[in-house]
C-alpha cells in the first residue's frame, strides 16, 4: 500500500474539495480527474522516476485515488452531517418538494417519493445520522469517484508520457 | 481496439449522457422520480450544479451545468466517431491545452466581468474538451488493452 502514498494525499485532497461547497463550484468536475493526475506526478517525483507510466498503472493509481477520495469524501460529508444536524438534504428540501409537485407523476408517487425523503430528512435533524442517507452518499462516491480517478490516471499518464518524449527527443 | 470495446465505451458514455436529462424522462417513466435524488447526488460529485448554470429543456433541466454537459457532450461524439474509425492518430498535447485554454479563459473573462456568463459559451468550451480529452482516454485504454494482451 506504501506505494499508493501519493493517492492518498491527493485522494484525501480531493475528498476535502468535494466536501466545500465554494471550492467545489470553482473545480466543477476536474476534482477527481486531477487528482489522480497529480497522484501521478507526484510519485514520479517520489521515485525519481524517468520511465513512461504503463496504463495498467495509472489506471490503478487513478482507481486508488478515487477510492480514497470516496472514503474521506464520506467519512467528512457523514461527519458534518452528524455534528452539524444539517446537509444539502435539509438546505434542499423545499425546493425538492416544488419540484416533485410540477411533474406530471401520479399523487400516489410524488406522495411516497416526499415521504421516503422527509424520513431521511427527520432523521437527520433528530438523530444528525440516516441509514438511507450514509448508503446513498456511501455508494455514490464510491462508484463515480473511482471510474472519474481511473479516468483521471488515464489520460494523466498520457499527458506525462507526451511530455517524457518531447523532453527525450 | 477491437470494435466490441469501442462499443462498450460508447455506450457507458451514452448511458452516463442521459443520465444527465433524466427530468426529461420523468414523462414516459413516472418511477424514475425516485431515481431522481439519487442521480442528482451522483451527477453533484461531478459538477456544481449552480441553477443559473443548468441547462433548460422542455419538462426540467440537465443534472449537470452547462460546461460539463458540454463536456460529456464532446466525449460521446468523439466516441461515436471512434465506433466507426479506430485508426485516428492520437495528435500532440497542444490538441488537450488548447480547449483547456479556451475553458479557462472563458472563466476567466466572465469571472472578472469581461462578458456575462453564457451557457452557450460554456457548453461550446466544455464539449471542444471533452471532445478532445477523449482522444486521451481513447489512447490510455487502448495501451491498457495491449499491456494486458501481452501479459497473456
Amino acid at each position: 500500500m506504501k506505494k499508493y502514498i501519493s493517492s492518498l494525499v491527493t485522494g484525501f485532497g480531493a475528498g476535502v474539495l468535494q466536501i466545500v461547497p465554494f471550492l467545489r463550484s470553482f473545480s466543477c468536475c476536474m476534482i477527481i480527474p486531477l487528482a489522480s493526475f497529480f497522484s501521478l506526478l507526484l510519485n514520479q517525483m517520489a521515485t525519481k522516476s524517468r520511465e513512461k507510466i504503463s496504463s495498467k498503472n495509472a489506471l490503478l493509481f487513478g482507481v486508488m485515488t478515487g477510492l480514497y477520495a470516496a472514503l474521506f469524501g464520506t467519512i467528512f460529508e457523514i461527519f458534518i452531517t452528524f455534528i452539524t444536524k444539517h446537509n444539502d438534504i435539509i438546505a434542499t428540501f423545499p425546493e425538492l418538494q416544488r419540484m416533485v409537485e410540477n411533474f406530471p407523476v401520479s399523487p400516489e408517487i410524488k406522495t411516497e417519493v416526499l415521504n421516503i425523503f422527509q424520513n431521511v430528512r427527520n432523521e437527520i435533524l433528530t438523530y444528525g445520522f440516516s441509514v438511507l442517507y450514509t448508503f446513498s452518499v456511501l455508494i455514490n462516491n464510491l462508484i463515480v469517484d473511482t471510474i472519474f480517478g481511473a479516468i483521471g490516471g488515464l489520460i494523466g499518464a498520457q499527458v506525462i508520457n507526451n511530455r517524457l518524449n518531447n523532453r527525450i527527443n | 481496439m477491437a470494435l466490441k470495446y469501442r462499443a462498450i465505451l460508447f455506450l457507458v458514455i451514452l448511458i452516463w449522457f442521459t443520465g444527465i436529462f433524466t427530468e426529461w424522462f420523468i414523462k414516459y417513466d413516472e418511477h424514475l422520480l425516485f431515481a431522481l435524488p439519487f442521480l442528482k447526488k451522483s451527477y453533484s460529485l461531478v459538477c456544481h450544479q449552480q441553477p443559473a448554470k443548468l441547462i433548460l429543456f422542455d419538462g426540467g433541466e440537465t443534472l449537470t451545468c452547462a460546461r460539463c454537459t458540454g463536456i460529456y457532450a464532446g466525449a460521446l461524439i468523439s466516441a461515436f466517431v471512434f465506433l466507426f474509425s479506430s485508426k485516428l492518430k492520437l495528435p500532440g498535447i497542444k490538441f488537450l491545452f488548447i480547449p483547456v485554454i479556451f475553458m479557462l479563459g472563458d472563466i476567466f473573462l466572465y469571472s472578472v466581468h469581461i462578458y456575462s456568463y453564457s451557457k452557450n459559451i460554456a457548453f461550446i468550451t466544455g464539449l471542444l474538451l471533452g471532445s478532445a480529452g477523449f482522444f486521451y482516454l481513447y489512447a490510455g485504454l487502448k495501451n491498457l488493452i495491449i499491456e494486458i494482451k501481452n501479459r497473456e
